[in-house]
C-alpha cells in the first residue's frame, strides 16, 4: 500500500515538473520570437518614400538610410523598370520623418571616400512642409574617388602638353637652347682665335672684331628670345601646377580617414611637390625667368549680390 | 693692344648697358603671390578661400611695413566678405583700415562701406559715407560710375525714384565702351527698378532682360535669380501668369545655385500669387 501511495507522489511531481518546464519553454519561445520581431523592425511603425536612379549601381535591398549620419531606415525593394530606369522603395522610422520635407533629396555617399555607399537624405531648405507618404524624392549621386581622380586627370593634362611643348622649344637643336649654345661657343672661340692672333692682326682686326661682336650679339639676342619664350609661359604652367596640387591636397585630406595607408602619402606627396615648385620658382634661373605678380586689381562692382533689384 | 683695349671696352660697355633683372625680395614675392592667387580666386567665384589669400597676403604685407599692400588687401578682403553678404564684418574690418595716405584707397574704403552699410539697410550712414565719396570723386573720377550706382541704390532705398533713375542713367552712360559689364548689369538692374517703381512697366521690363543678358554672359547665379525676381515682379504688375514663370526660373536657378534665401522668396512670391512650387 505503502508502495502505491509513494508511486502516485513521484508521479505527481514529474507532472509539475514537466509542465513546468514546457511553461518556461512556451515563454522563452514568445521572448524570441518577439525579440526576432523588434530586431527585424517588424514592429516599428515607418513610413514608405521612393526615388529613380538611372542604375542599381551601389544600391542594395536592405542598404541603410541615413540622416545627418544617424541610421533612420533601409532600402525596402529595388526594380528595374520597363524604362530601364530602377525604382527603388525605402523606409524611415516614423519618428524620424520629420526631417524629410518635401523638397528633401536622396543622396548615394561613399563612407569616407572609397568606404561603402549609404544612402543620405538631404532636407531642402523650405522647412514647412514635409513629404507625404510614399513621396517620389530626387536622388543625385556624391562623386566618387573614380569621378574625382577623373577631374585631377583632366587637369593634369593640359600642363603635361605645356612642359612638352616648353622642353619641346628648348631642345629644339635649330632654335633651343642647344643650337643657341652652340653658336655662342663657336663665336666665343672665334673671339679666342682672334685675340690670339691680335697681335699678327692688327691691321685687319677692326673690321672682323666688329663682325664678331655683331654675331655674339645677335646669339644672345636669339637666347633671350628663347629665354624670353619661355618666361611667358612657365608662370603660366606653374600656376597651374599649384591649382592642381590644391586640388590632389584636398583630395588627399578628404580620403585620409577611409584610404588604405599606402594611398595616404598622397597628402606628403602633393605637399612636397608644392614645396619642389615653390622652391623652383625661386630659385636662379627660374627665379629670373618669372616676375613677381603685380598687385592685383579686383573688377569693380557696387552690387555684387544684385540687391538693387529686389533684396528681399 | 689698342684693339685688345677696344674689344675689351666695348664688352664692358655691353655689360652695363643691360641692367640685371631686379629680382623682389621673397617675402614681398610671397604677398604678391598670395594677393594674386586670392584675385584668381575671387574671379573664379571661390570667394572662401579668395578672403583667407588675401588675409594672408595683408598680413605678409604688414610683416614687411608695407602699409599699402595692407590696405589694398584689406580692401580685396572686405570685397570678398560684401559679395559673401558679410556685411557687418566688411564694415568692421573697413572702419579699421587706413587708406596709408592714398586717395584712390581712401575713395574705395568710402564707397565699400556704403555697398555694406545698403546691404545692412542703414540708410542714414549711407548719405554720409556717399557724400564723402562724392567729395573725394571730383572731376575726371575713374570710379564716377561706380558711385552714381551707389548714389542710385541709395535713392531707390529712400523712395526718390526720379533721383535714382538720373544717377542709374548717368552710371550707364559713363560705362559706354567700358570693359565694366559687371557694372554695367548693376545699371541696367537699377533702371529696371526704378522704371518699375515709377509705373514704366514695359520700360523697366527691357531693362531687367539687358541686366539679365549680361549677368547670364558673366554666369553670375545670384545676380540671374535676383534679376528673374525683378522681372517677375514687374510682370506680376501685368499679368499673373507670366510672372509665375519668371519666379519659378529664379527658384530653379537659386535651387540649382544652393541660394537659400534667393529660394525662400522665389516660394513666398510664387504662393503671394497663388502659384504652386513646382515638385522637383
Amino acid at each position: 500500500m505503502s508502495l502505491l501511495t509513494q508511486y502516485d507522489a513521484d508521479a505527481r511531481s514529474v507532472r509539475r515538473a514537466t509542465r513546468r518546464f514546457l511553461i518556461f519553454a512556451v515563454l522563452i519561445t514568445v521572448a524570441l520570437v518577439a525579440a526576432i520581431f523588434i530586431r527585424q523592425g517588424l514592429l516599428r511603425q515607418t513610413v514608405s518614400y521612393s526615388f529613380v536612379a538611372d542604375t542599381a549601381q551601389d544600391i542594395a535591398k536592405g542598404q541603410a538610410v541615413r540622416i545627418a549620419g544617424f541610421r533612420v531606415g533601409s532600402v525596402t525593394d529595388v526594380d528595374l523598370r520597363d524604362d530601364g530606369s530602377v525604382a527603388v522603395n525605402f523606409e524611415v522610422d516614423a519618428d524620424h520623418a520629420r526631417f524629410v520635407t518635401h523638397d528633401a533629396r536622396i543622396e548615394l555617399r561613399k563612407e569616407g571616400l572609397v568606404g561603402s555607399p549609404t544612402m543620405e537624405i538631404v532636407p531642402g531648405p523650405d522647412k514647412t512642409r514635409l513629404a507625404a507618404a510614399q513621396a517620389r524624392l530626387a536622388f543625385s549621386r556624391a562623386d566618387g574617388l573614380g569621378a574625382l581622380a577623373n577631374q585631377v586627370r583632366d587637369e593634369f593634362v593640359p600642363i603635361l602638353k605645356d612642359i612638352k611643348a616648353i622642353t619641346g622649344a628648348l631642345a629644339d637643336p635649330q632654335k633651343g637652347l642647344p643650337g643657341t649654345l652652340a653658336q655662342i661657343r663657336a663665336s666665343s672661340e672665334a673671339l679666342n682665335v682672334l685675340l690670339a692672333n691680335g697681335n699678327r692682326q692688327v691691321e685687319g682686326i677692326g673690321s672682323t672684331a666688329i663682325r664678331v661682336l655683331g654675331k655674339t650679339e645677335e646669339d644672345l639676342t636669339h637666347l633671350g628670345q628663347t629665354l624670353q619664350a619661355a618666361n611667358q609661359r612657365l608662370p603660366g604652367m606653374l600656376d597651374r601646377t599649384q591649382q592642381v596640387l590644391d586640388h590632389v591636397e584636398k583630395i588627399s585630406a578628404e580620403a585620409e580617414a577611409s584610404v588604405p595607408p599606402a594611398l595616404r602619402d598622397g597628402s606628403a606627396v602633393a605637399a612636397d611637390v608644392r614645396e619642389i615648385v615653390g622652391g623652383a620658382k625661386q630659385t636662379w634661373p627660374i627665379s629670373s625667368m618669372i616676375d613677381a605678380p603685380a598687385p592685383a586689381r579686383l573688377k569693380a562692382d557696387s552690387d555684387p549680390r544684385g540687391e538693387a533689384g529686389r533684396a528681399r | 693692344m689698342r684693339a685688345e683695349l677696344a674689344i675689351m671696352l666695348a664688352l664692358l660697355l655691353g655689360a652695363c648697358g643691360s641692367t640685371p633683372k631686379q629680382v623682389d625680395p621673397p617675402r614681398l614675392r610671397a604677398a604678391l603671390e598670395a594677393e594674386s592667387d586670392g584675385a584668381k580666386r575671387y574671379e573664379r567665384g571661390d570667394y572662401v578661400v579668395a578672403a583667407r589669400r588675401f588675409a594672408e597676403a595683408a598680413k605678409l604685407h604688414a610683416s614687411i611695413d608695407d602699409a599699402t599692400g595692407v590696405a589694398r588687401n584689406r580692401l580685396h578682403l572686405a570685397r570678398s566678405d560684401l559679395v559673401q553678404g558679410r556685411d557687418e564684418a566688411a564694415l568692421a574690418l573697413l572702419d579699421a583700415t587706413d587708406a596709408a595716405g592714398d586717395a584712390g584707397f581712401a575713395l574705395d574704403i568710402r564707397m565699400l562701406k556704403a555697398q555694406a552699410l545698403l546691404g545692412l539697410g542703414r540708410t542714414d550712414e549711407v548719405r554720409n559715407s556717399l557724400a564723402e565719396a562724392a567729395a573725394l570723386c571730383a572731376g575726371a573720377c575713374p570710379r564716377a560710375a561706380s558711385l552714381h550706382l551707389l548714389q542710385a541704390r541709395h535713392a531707390l532705398a529712400d523712395k526718390r525714384i526720379a533721383d535714382a533713375l538720373a544717377h542709374a542713367d548717368a552710371a550707364l552712360k559713363l560705362l559706354q565702351g567700358k570693359d565694366e559689364a559687371a557694372e554695367t548689369g548693376n545699371a541696367w538692374r537699377l533702371v529696371a527698378a526704378a522704371r518699375h517703381a515709377s509705373g514704366d512697366l514695359a520700360g523697366g521690363l527691357v531693362a531687367a532682360h539687358a541686366a539679365l543678358d549680361i549677368d547670364r554672359r558673366l554666369a553670375l547665379p545670384e545676380k540671374i535669380a535676383r534679376d528673374w525676381l525683378l522681372i517677375g515682379d514687374i510682370q506680376r504688375d501685368q499679368a499673373a501668369t507670366e510672372a509665375a514663370t519668371a519666379y519659378r526660373k529664379a527658384l530653379a536657378v537659386a535651387q540649382a545655385a544652393g541660394l537659400d534665401a534667393i529660394t525662400m522668396i522665389a516660394a513666398q512670391a510664387l504662393q503671394d500669387i497663388g502659384m504652386q512650387k513646382k515638385v522637383d
